[in-house]
């Protein structure tokens, strides 16, 4: 399969994004921290299913790693009980979980109506553009900081409204704004000139592949882990969320090669060639 | 935070200059849910508890009949507070019985409708009544546990839920033999990641269970099967500590303000050109000049207003003669043709352009359609970059009959109202504002151009045929770029 060429960080591939934890087998972190995994334990004990605690164990490897990383991906997945599949489906769907691709400091302006009137979610952004560079979508080049445009973040009286990770700013723009940025490059030992009218990079959003590495073991054909489940509810029947297994195809849909016949292609059968240029 | 807002008004704080024949409240009204929220301290439980907290469910937990709680709730006329309106003790009888299942209570915090922002200050200023309101639920309809739905950007509301539910905890209020009874109940706190569609019922049930947060087919509803396919009641967070009040002081007590058919107090969160945004408590059925005008202290830098969307950014939108007729009840914005939604309230003025108004509405929904019905995950895309084309002055001929055509075709087609929370703006727009629409059509019409695709040749291909390469698909294709 393909998934076996996808040498993790083996330099910079020639298309579509690396797996960006490039954490090999040797060199990935196994667990969480200790009581981080307590936290998970008691969710676990706490949600009837372990794949319903997927929304705040994601949360654990978000302050894990810094960003929910393939790692940390793979280790949800692992500790939930579901395939990696659905773990990054559910990453990629929900939009306030901290990925790779955004800078250290993830700058999130609302652009939702109540924001945009009388031109507050535009200068915000505009201030943010001349302070560090970065547009929506953009990062600086040194992945300190970045700027998403997101939507209404429920403060509308107080407009603009703008988070920063997890810190939340009403009327964000202006002197209070400019403080605020300048607060955090000198937390980070830098200056404005670092930043302003220097280019910025895409964030890409891309989804990264799987790593090769990951052990697939113990998933059925679903992807669904063959384990113990406690959850009553759960098993096939009345809580069977996952979907059934497709009955396997009479004929295998792969063609065997033929030595030198057609390009490697069997003649077909009816003695029909095709394209004979 | 949100220590900046001027404390909700009441009554008392009832304005001389509205304009409109106010219909007197029956009884003065001092806010209920957000009486405590400038106090400090005000989200601990020994704050909640000196003003008499908790005292209500030690009365009733393992005491009352649950059958008489519903049957309370449902005399005290109390509606859905999240957006449909939905009486909550109907709700409540329609649950499944006799399953053999367990039930849940799901209480929504996701507030993700544009506009809205009352849940929060529950959430960060006084979670104490959230968690009283949980306890009597759980009681009244037989579940033993319950899950708390916050979106992923309440960072602060998390934490203080979390810690009221703890503290509560400690007190023997939550957790095993609740108020020394035989009864337990679990409160579990999800905090959501970021989707709008999360607030849907049966998004956030599937997102609880852990995946994307689709919503399901409705039937069967979730009081059927809903959260791992047990019987299920979905409320909103300012529904549920309603009922802490109601169940304190009694239903009558409840009916006293509001309309027949509204009765009650509701939070309503004022934004957008007014002098004095913010949330404010009132009773329903007070006139919504009396909102803007008086609560909100009119229109800011004397502009006029132009438009006023009554209920979340998904309402329909209702012109500066509508807002003179309306109340903010249930019923009058429903003859309106519009709906009370969430409460939120987004005053427009004469400089806001309504195309770029709903520009910006149509990219919202499309950004937050989940994606699984064509109408809505094609339709609200169609209607964006339509709206998107109005928003640069370059309508085409014939495309307000297009929105109009888009709109009306993905109403009632889908899973959930998503679609129709997009329809409905447009349809209002078009109605109210076609002039604006028709203003920005583009002046020389769209004419697509005839290219053969053949004869036009990239400066690169025409290079190439010169040193007797020729040229090549590729080198034909980008000429039309070129
Ligand atoms: C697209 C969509 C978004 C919604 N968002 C919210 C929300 O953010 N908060 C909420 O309480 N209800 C929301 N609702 C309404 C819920 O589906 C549901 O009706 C409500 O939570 C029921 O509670 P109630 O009876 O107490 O109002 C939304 C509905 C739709 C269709
Ligand atoms: S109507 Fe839209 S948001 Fe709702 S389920 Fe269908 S695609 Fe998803």
């Amino acid at each position: 399969m393909s998934l076996s060429q996808n040498v993790p960080n083996a330099g910079a591939p020639a298309f579509g994004p690396a797996p960006v934890s490039g954490a090999t087998p040797a060199t990935r972190k196994k667990e969480f921290s200790p009581e981080r995994m307590a936290k998970f334990h008691d969710y676990a004990e706490e949600y009837p299913n372990k794949r319903s605690a997927l929304m705040m164990t994601l949360r654990l490897a978000e302050e894990e790693f810094g960003s929910v990383t393939d790692e940390g991906i793979e280790i949800v997945a692992e500790l939930c009980n579901m395939p990696v599949a659905h773990v990054l489906g559910m990453v990629t769907f929900y939009t306030h979980y901290k990925r790779p691709f955004h800078g250290k400091h993830r700058f999130m302006v609302c652009a939702t109506l109540m924001c945009a009137l009388e031109g507050n979610t535009d200068a915000a952004l505009d201030q943010i553009q001349a302070k560090l560079g970065i547009g929506p979508g953009e990062k600086t080049a040194d992945g300190l900081f970045s700027c998403e445009k997101v939507e209404c973040l429920a403060d509308c009286d107080k407009p603009p409204v703008v988070q920063k990770d997890n810190e939340h700013f009403c009327s964000m723009r202006g002197a209070v704004l400019d403080k605020y940025i300048a607060s955090l490059l000198n937390k980070e030992g830098k200056v404005e000139s670092d930043y302003a009218g220097k280019p910025a990079v895409a964030m890409d959003t891309r989804v990264p592949t799987i790593p090769a590495h990951f052990n697939f073991t113990g998933e059925s054909e679903t992807g669904a882990r063959k384990t113990e489940n406690k959850d009553p509810y759960w098993q096939a029947g009345q809580g069977d969320l996952t979907t059934k297994v497709p009955a396997p195809l009479a004929t295998p849909l792969t063609v065997p090669v033929a030595d030198g016949v057609n390009g490697g292609r069997k003649p077909s059968s009816n003695g029909h060639k095709k394209g004979g240029h | 935070m949100a220590d900046a807002t001027p404390p909700a008004g009441g009554a008392a704080a009832a304005p001389a200059s509205a304009p409109a024949p106010e219909p007197k409240p029956k009884v003065p009204f001092s806010p209920i849910l957000l009486k405590h929220i400038n106090e400090p301290g005000s989200h601990t439980i020994a704050h909640y508890q000196a003003r008499g907290g908790y005292e209500t469910a030690k009365a009733h937990i393992g005491v009352t009949d649950p059958g008489a709680l519903i049957k309370l709730v449902d005399e005290s006329g109390l509606r859905g507070r999240g957006g449909a309106g939905f009486p909550t003790g109907k709700k409540w009888s329609f649950l499944a019985k006799g399953t053999g299942k367990p039930i849940y209570l799901a209480v929504n915090g996701d507030e993700s409708e544009p506009g809205t922002f009352k849940d929060r200050y529950i959430l960060e200023k006084d979670p104490h009544q959230l968690v009283e309101g949980v306890i009597l639920t759980c009681f009244a309809i037989g579940s033993k546990h319950a899950f708390i739905y916050l979106r992923g950007e309440f960072i602060l509301g998390f934490e203080r839920l979390e810690a009221a539910v703890q503290e509560a905890k400690a007190k023997g209020f939550v957790g095993k033999q609740i108020f020394g009874k035989d009864l337990e109940l679990t409160i579990t706190v999800v905090r959501g990641a970021g989707a709008y569609i999360c607030g849907e019922e049966t998004g956030m049930l599937s997102s609880i269970e852990g995946g994307r947060g689709y919503p399901k087919i409705k039937p069967p509803f979730p009081a059927v099967s809903g959260l791992f396919k047990c019987p299920t009641i979905v409320n909103n967070v300012e529904t549920i500590s309603a009922v802490t009040h109601i169940v304190k002081n009694g239903a009558a007590w409840h009916k006293q303000w509001g309309t027949e058919k509204s009765p009650g107090f509701k939070i309503f969160c004022l934004s957008g050109a007014v002098k004095k945004p913010g949330v404010y408590e009132v009773p329903l059925g007070i006139t919504m000049r009396e909102m803007i005008d008086g609560y909100g202290g009119g229109m800011k830098d004397g502009k006029k207003l132009k438009a006023v969307i009554p209920g979340g950014l998904s309402a329909p939108v209702l012109t500066a003669e509508m807002v003179d007729k309306c109340t903010l009840d249930y019923e009058s914005l429903a003859s309106l043709g519009s709906m009370l939604g969430s409460g939120g309230i987004t005053v427009l003025d004469e400089s806001v352009d309504m195309i770029s108004a709903i520009y910006n509405t149509m990219r919202f929904y499309h950004h937050e359609s989940c994606g699984q019905c064509t109408p809505c995950r094609e339709g609200t895309g169609w209607l964006e970059k339509v709206a998107h084309r109005f928003h640069h002055d370059e309508g085409h001929e014939g495309d307000v009959e297009l929105l109009a055509d888009i709109a009306k075709n993905m109403r009632g087609r889908t899973i959930c109202v998503l679609a129709d929370a997009a329809a409905m703006p447009m349809q209002s727009y078009l109605q109210h504002f076609k002039g604006d629409f028709l203003a920005k059509v583009k002046e020389t019409p769209f004419v697509e151009k005839k290219r053969t695709y053949r004869d036009e040749i990239s400066p690169t291909a025409k290079k190439l045929s010169a040193t007797g390469a020729g040229p090549s698909a590729m080198d034909v294709g980008s000429a039309e770029k070129q």
